[in-house]
């Protein structure tokens, strides 16, 4: 009896460990950002764009699969002002290699309207995201802003 | 008796470290994390366009045609574009092919030569105008691309059009004040 507790007890120290000190977190590395924007015309900023395009990284255990999942806006919003603000179905791109290449991403054209499931690399995962505003011709001037949600979950696969 | 106390009292704490690193386990091993990241812009300053002078040609003698040069700034039309310095636009003018009596029972001719345009992009008027501050003797019909509201330089951001043009009276026109509209539409291209 006793040596069956402490098999139990090493295998639920090993696993709990292996779990407690890999759970993912995310990082902000760069909001989507438009920029000065003209009346009228609209703007888009590619994923591919170093410094412009959203990014996150995700860092958790290498291998286990993840649940990732955007809250998009729609809108861009200024003192009651709106703005539109469109995701199209290829904004978003993610890559867990070692060496993350934004301008040629390993997992690419992703939708960002539905959940996304990949796996963690050794790396962790970088998710790029675009967009693109259309200000209307008498778009009031200012410093428009909305809020971008990215909720990252283990499957347990 | 002691060695059953203490036998207990193992079975105890141990039973008490599985379920704590159950707890720690199950509470860790399906975590969810949520970031809240932003997107951010900022829109420029609208364009206005204002019809500051109508382009005047007074007082006309039938059969005589008469012309007013886009040099002329007193009687040339100009139009004035306000907007944020420095940023390009597309500008387009819709012409005229007659003027008009008010009750529409006679026309006279009015017609704009492809050089009878300037695009002024520094502050200058319609006599003083030179190359170097915008564009000179350009079509009304077609206005140049590479148009900026202002030059860039501190101070100004607008830019303004001038125009000129000829009417073509007829040996018999009706006397009376004759008119048309010239629509000038300006947009910000995002250069």
């Amino acid at each position: 009896m006793r040596a069956g507790l402490y098999i139990v007890f090493v295998f639920l120290i090993i696993i709990s460990g292996h779990a407690m000190s890999r759970a993912q977190s995310i990082t902000i590395n760069n909001d989507l950002t438009f920029g000065d924007m003209f009346p009228g015309v609209p703007k888009e900023v590619p994923k591919y764009t170093a410094g412009s395009a959203a990014e996150f990284h995700v860092s958790g255990t290498a291998g286990s699969e993840l649940s990732i999942e955007f809250t998009l806006p729609t809108y861009m919003h200024m003192n009651g002002f709106n703005m539109q603000l469109v995701f199209p179905e290829d904004a978003c791109a993610m890559d867990s290699s070692a060496t993350p290449d934004q301008s040629s991403p390993g997992y690419d054209d992703i939708d960002p309207w539905h959940p996304i499931t990949y796996r963690l690399g050794f790396n962790g995962l970088t998710i790029w995201l675009g967009g693109m505003v259309i200000p209307k011709i008498v778009q009031i001037p200012g410093d428009y802003t909305a809020t971008i949600v990215l909720t990252v979950t283990y499957t347990g696969n | 008796m002691v060695r059953e106390r203490k036998k207990r009292r193992y079975v105890k704490s141990v039973s008490g470290a599985i379920v704590l690193l159950l707890i720690v386990f199950l509470s860790a091993g399906y975590s969810q994390d949520v970031a809240t990241g932003q997107a951010t812009g900022n829109v420029l300053t609208g364009l206005q366009v204002i019809a500051t002078q109508d382009l005047q040609f007074g007082d006309l003698l039938q059969g005589v045609a008469k012309s007013v040069g886009r040099d002329d700034d007193a009687n040339s039309g100009i139009f004035t574009i306000i907007g944020n310095r420095g940023s390009g636009i597309s500008a387009y003018l819709t012409l005229p092919n007659y003027l008009a009596l008010p009750d529409g029972s006679d026309r006279m001719p009015i017609s704009f030569g492809v050089a009878d345009c300037a695009i002024d992009t520094a502050g200058a008027t319609p006599s003083t105008i030179l190359l170097a501050d915008g564009f000179i003797d350009e079509d009304p019909h077609n206005l140049p691309a590479g148009i900026q509201v202002g030059s860039g330089g501190v101070g100004n951001n607008e830019t303004r059009i001038y125009l000129g043009g000829r009417v073509t009276p007829a040996v018999d026109q009706t006397a009376g004040s004759y008119a048309g509209d010239i629509i000038c539409e300006v947009a910000y291209n995002g250069t």
